[in-house]
């Protein structure tokens, strides 16, 4: 294993390793394991080589460090990166021109110390939770190459979750940071809507469209998330809200209440998934149900603003370039782009009470979890899931634990918890991830109960 | 025969299709009327919640 982005980060402060020798383990762990998986679509050596002689040279000048230095990391391919074209996982933008810059958060991981190794592989323009590619291929699952790693950020999971980097980048609109990283195995931070800045991020529904760190561990998501806050004001959904860092007061304050999401999101998750909530709240001392009333209509308003939203968007090159879109997205975004007005802004106002009835909620409860996903890791090309003898088209039903939660923009870490249920062995192998939601800006709470679980090996990475 | 000429809301596809500037084979909309069945199913929920007449819409959402 690379080790975590903390330890690498001590060891090359401490002289034990250079930055150069963490890049050259990383590349051969890429080499290694990268073509099985198929998570990167593109790597960054050269400028990797360059950042990481200057992290050497820093320290051999006998100059202090900064907190992510030498520290290899990766992003989903919808981020600008400098001199690379930004791909979102699509054909119709592979003729672009190549990015003048990095993305805002990129950048900031970079001046982070952070090396940027490469590129990851995505659904196409984010618009599902699986990442079985068209294009650019399959991302498998790093704990069984015969099931997919979610999506939309499968890259961005499975890289991390097969040991090749500690950080990576994803983006979540409706789920896709969290339905991979529970999928994976691996710990994945959606902050609050508006925390980080979406400025080189090539969009998809502006509403909801939210960029955060996955990691393989909650330090390494806290150091992350640290270096990439801060205000932007180029984005305009970017709050204008100082560094309020958490890597440094990761512990959970005493007499915290915890709720355990009950009706929608208890009906919706099958034993294995009810099994790692269990877990998760046992470990928190957490006891009392709470329940999201309007959790199906939420859900079913981010469905009605993403179509719309992601149809309006990508309507000038359906109307060009309809054949160039893969089979799985085309008919669904011009389906997007026909719908009513009204929908839309009925689909609005539901967003706003959903909104007001779960901080409303948080009067009651400090901390919210819900399992982050309605069951294991689906095999490839799996149609359809049957949760509690209810049946949903996989490709929808992946993110049905998730969308109402992203609807309102609250932030939520998701954890890896190893329920050790299902059918079959290879079943009771795989992670099914909890949510840990806090009201809008406690990413503090969501961290600090994520560590908690993680030092109570409730939560832990569990590399093959 | 194709799925969309079965599906009461083809009319309405067909004409959205027409008003946008698209122009499809009938496979091509057949498929497109089914997604958009699936999306107005869907979309028949948030009509059901009743909501107070003055509540407002999210359309840049400040948590």
């Amino acid at each position: 294993m690379i080790g975590t982005a903390a330890q690498i980060a001590a060891q090359i402060s401490q002289g034990a390793r250079s930055a150069a020798s963490v890049l050259a383990d990383a590349k051969a762990l890429i080499a290694a394991r990268n073509p099985e998986l198929n998570c990167f679509t593109a790597t960054t050596f050269e400028r990797a080589a360059r950042e990481a002689a200057a992290i050497d040279d820093l320290r051999a000048q006998g100059r202090g460090l900064p907190p992510l230095a030498g520290v290899p990391f990766a992003v989903k391919n919808l981020f600008d990166v400098e001199a690379m074209v930004t791909l979102a996982g699509a054909k119709i933008n592979a003729g672009n021109a190549a990015a003048a810059a990095d993305a805002t958060i990129v950048s900031r991981l970079s001046r982070a110390g952070a090396i940027l190794v490469g590129a990851l592989n995505m659904e196409e323009l984010a618009y599902g939770f699986l990442t079985e590619n068209h294009h650019y291929g399959v991302t498998r699952n790093p704990r069984d190459r015969t099931r997919g790693a979610g999506g939309s950020s499968g890259g961005s999971a499975a890289a991390v979750g097969a040991g090749m980097v500690p950080i990576t980048l994803g983006s979540d609109t409706s789920g896709s940071i969290r339905v991979p990283a529970s999928l994976c195995g691996v710990f994945g931070l959606k902050p609050t809507y508006g925390r980080l800045s979406r400025t080189g991020t090539y969009p998809f529904v502006n509403s909801f469209d939210h960029v955060g760190p996955f990691a393989s561990d909650v330090l390494g998501l806290a150091l992350a998330y640290d270096a990439m806050q801060g205000p932007d004001p180029d984005d305009p959904a970017c709050a204008q809200r100082p560094v309020e860092p958490v890597s440094t007061a990761l512990a959970l304050p005493r007499g915290l209440r915890i709720g355990i999401l009950g009706g929608w999101f208890h009906d919706w998750a099958d034993p294995a998934a009810r099994r790692s909530v269990q877990l998760a709240a046992a470990a928190l001392g957490a006891t009392q149900w709470a329940e999201l009333k309007h959790a199906e209509v939420a859900r079913a308003a981010a469905y009605i603003i993403t179509g719309a939203e992601g149809g309006a968007l990508h309507r000038p090159r359906l109307l060009e370039q309809y054949e160039d879109f893969g089979p799985a997205s085309r008919a669904r975004l011009v389906a997007g782009s026909l719908i009513p007005a009204s929908w839309v802004v009925q689909a609005q106002r539901v967003r706003r009470q959903a909104y007001l009835e779960a901080v409303a909620l948080f009067d009651r409860f400090d901390l919210l979890i819900a399992a982050a996903a309605p069951a294991v890791a689906p095999r490839v090309g799996q149609e359809t899931l049957l949760i509690n003898g209810r049946s949903i088209a996989t490709k929808a039903g992946l993110g049905v634990l998730t969308q109402p939660i992203s609807c309102i923009g609250l932030p939520v870490c998701t954890v890896p918890v190893w329920p050790g249920e299902g059918e079959t062995p290879e079943e009771r192998e795989l992670p099914v991830g909890v949510q840990i939601i806090g009201a809008p800006w406690r990413e503090d709470l969501c961290l600090a109960a994520a560590r908690t679980l993680e030092q109570a090996a409730i939560a832990e990475i569990r590399l093959r | 025969m194709p799925a969309a000429l079965n599906d009461p809301l083809e009319p309405y596809v067909r004409a959205a299709l027409a008003l946008q500037g698209y122009r499809f084979d009938e496979a091509q909309i057949a498929e497109i009327a089914a997604q958009f069945s699936r999306l107005q199913a869907i979309a028949q929920s948030v009509f059901d919640w009743p909501l107070p007449f003055g509540s407002e819409a999210a359309p840049v959402f400040r948590p």
